[in-house]
């Protein structure tokens, strides 16, 4: 292969992986960005920092891909994390072995998820008003619990939110494992492929013959475990669980998901572009912090950051879109 | 499919059942009643740990006296609030309203409806925006509490880099916390603030702000932690970090914060922290009460806009200020 070939093979491929996943290019000006003003944050311990920090996210965001590609959605993420956390405490639960009593808090958030799905695919209660309801009665219970106080968390069920594996962050472990279960259900399963189908035309779907009620309650329990194992990982990270423990975080969930590229009205998505939309996210926390940015105009930054990653991420569509149409209107003799 | 139904809210309810009998907590709208008295309505714009033991403060003077506490929590709602304060005025028919606003602002509908129906309207704990109109008012003061924080940490005689959280930007005692510690530090060149993370009191942000600004500026070693509710956040942080240290190590960093709960006591006792400026909620629900009971005698209280300082507890004078705290009690 000549120099020229390779080179245009090279830019193709390059080409076809920007034009996939059009957040890469804005997440990489971000990095450049906040690296130029703040020499640290492009240091080893940062990115590791990062990575921690983007762990609870990366899985709940990843849970939440799957409800949205069927065209549904899960309000009731974080009040679940609250409920999780609360059921961690409670005295029964730390009498058993703490991998036991884990096992068991994600069980009960795949079995509450699966509730979820109950009303939305056999009840056939749209599911923000599924959810909506389940979020009060999700906190509810987890203020029940706690009794609306600041409860530690033992030493013996943090581990999931502490310590490394080869150095590596375990929060961050645990969520890429996630990461890549989702995408191998996702893409190489028969249940993914009918996540996709549902959330395409649900109508056409059931004419076709798909479970889709079974589908619906599979996928909001599965969502429901993955809650569940993000839960562990933010107990055990932050010691304590208190009463606004993910309070809102299912905003920041689905701004994830979004930002990832996965389409509201459901059908088209990937796990992997909401890992680029979280990751950005945890990139936009933590460089603002570092470049010192002033209180004050946080939310400003923040949000400006967001919208400009999106713009950005909207241009490679465009210009794709625009060679295409430039390429099916060019003369073919012009073409060879 | 009606066996799926059935079997659907059949574990519905098993699971509530099940749940529910994990609770070790108290109902969050409750009625105290006793005989004779006046009768109290109370709205509070959440319940936490503070409100709780400002609610049993708010409970054990009114039993004193012989009134009667009619409680409701609004959920960190504006609008259930109102309709809760409303539904206390004009169907609970109370005497005074001891009232937290969940929002200032739009507290000052409530404030003219008690007005109009001639219902001392009291607040505790956090002022509102309509000053005028309120009967009694009594809160702790967030700057004088802000600067006890800077006194604190001058006293420690060394030179301090800080690590300043803050609580929500538009919560007036985050901002009072925050301008009291920088009006504190003036005048002295010891201890200066190196880092400002905002958090909205959320726990997380708190846990990820303390963490990167420990990785911009390595040389921290002095944190104000602007609520006891954050406290385990920014433990956790530093336990990451490798630098959670007790109190006497060399390598401790210094960490003042605020509220006095069980948290903060604990920590204290376990020689975590350096120091604490506890809220005297207390006094809130003996003055709050003993003023309602005046106001709705039809007698004046003068003055009727109350501010206390915070009681500063730290490594000296701990074992003998305890039991003045609220959140000491069942500290070993």
């Amino acid at each position: 292969m000549s120099k020229i070939a390779r080179s245009r093979s090279i830019g193709s491929a390059t080409w076809r992986a920007v034009s996939s996943q059009p957040l890469i290019p804005a997440g990489l000006v971000l990095i450049a960005l906040f690296g130029v003003i703040e020499p640290n944050f492009a240091s080893g311990s940062n990115a590791l920092n990062i990575a921690t920090q983007a762990s609870v996210l990366l899985i709940a965001a990843t849970a939440m891909t799957f409800v949205i590609l069927t065209a549904g959605i899960d309000l009731s993420v974080g009040a679940m994390i609250f409920l999780a956390g609360a059921l961690v405490t409670s005295t029964w639960l730390q009498s058993l072995p703490p991998a036991l009593a884990l096992v068991l808090v994600a069980l009960c958030c795949a079995v509450l998820g699966g509730l979820n799905g109950l009303g939305v695919a056999v009840v056939g209660v749209p599911a923000m008003i599924v959810t909506l309801a389940t979020l009060q009665i999700f906190r509810g219970l987890g203020g029940h619990i706690t009794g609306q106080r600041s409860v530690i968390v033992d030493d013996d069920l943090r581990f999931m939110g502490r310590g490394d594996v080869a150095g590596i962050p375990l929060p961050f472990v645990v969520a890429i494992a996630v990461i890549l279960f989702g995408t191998f259900v996702l893409r190489r399963t028969v249940f993914g492929r009918f996540v996709q189908a549902i959330g395409s035309n649900q109508p056409a779907a059931m004419n076709a013959g798909l479970p889709v009620k079974r589908v619906l309650i599979g996928v909001y329990a599965f969502a429901g475990l993955l809650v569940g194992i993000a839960a562990m990982v933010q107990v055990g990270r932050l010691g304590a669980v208190q009463p606004t423990l993910g309070s809102g975080f299912e905003l920041t969930v689905i701004t994830a998901v979004v930002l990832g590229g996965t389409s509201l009205t459901g059908g088209r998505g990937s796990v992997i572009g909401t890992m680029i939309g979280a990751l950005i996210l945890a990139i936009v926390e933590n460089g603002l912090v570092l470049i010192g940015a002033s209180a004050y105009i946080f939310d400003i930054v923040r949000g400006a950051v967001l919208l400009s990653a999106l713009l950005l991420s909207g241009i490679p569509q465009q210009l794709l879109r625009r060679l295409r149409a430039d390429s099916s209107s060019t003369p073919q003799s012009a073409r060879t | 499919m009606k066996l799926k139904f059935k079997a659907s809210f059949a574990a519905l309810g098993a699971m509530a059942v099940i749940l529910t009998g994990c609770s070790t907590a108290t109902p969050a709208s409750t009625t105290d009643t006793s005989d004779g008295g006046i009768t109290i309505g109370v709205s509070f714009e959440h319940l936490n740990e503070i409100r709780s033991a400002e609610l049993a403060g708010i409970k054990d003077a009114a039993k004193k006296n012989g009134d009667k506490v009619v409680f409701v929590s609004a959920d960190d709602d504006a609008q259930k609030q109102a309709s809760q304060i409303q539904d206390l005025i004009q169907t609970q028919k109370v005497d005074a309203l001891i009232v937290i606003a969940f929002n200032k602002d739009q507290i000052t509908s409530s404030i003219a409806l008690a007005k109009a129906n001639n219902v001392p309207f009291l607040t505790i704990d956090r002022a509102t925006t309509d000053q005028e109109n309120i009967s009694f008012q009594i809160t702790g003061d967030p700057v004088a509490d802000g600067k006890l924080v800077a006194e604190q940490m001058i006293a420690a005689d060394k030179d301090l880099k800080v690590l300043q959280l803050i609580g929500g930007l538009t919560d007036q005692n985050a901002v009072g916390r925050r301008d009291g510690f920088v009006a504190g530090l003036k005048g002295q060149t010891a201890v200066s603030i190196v880092a400002d993370v905002p958090t909205d009191w959320d726990p997380t942000k708190a846990l990820d702000g303390t963490s990167n600004a420990l990785e911009k500026n390595p040389d921290i070693n002095a944190i104000y932690v602007p609520s006891d509710y954050l406290l385990p956040s920014v433990l956790s942080a530093l336990d990451a970090a490798g630098k959670l240290k007790p109190v006497g190590d060399p390598d401790h960093v210094f960490i003042v914060t605020i509220d006095g709960d069980p948290v903060g006591c604990q920590a204290l006792a376990d020689k975590t922290i350096d120091a604490d400026i506890a809220t005297l909620v207390g006094d809130f629900g003996t003055q709050a009460v003993e003023a309602a009971r005046a106001l709705s005698a039809g007698e004046t209280v003068d003055p009727h806009i109350v501010e206390i300082a915070g009681l500063a507890i730290n490594q000296g004078n701990f074992s003998d200020e305890k039991a003045n705290v609220w959140g000491c009690a069942d500290v070993k």
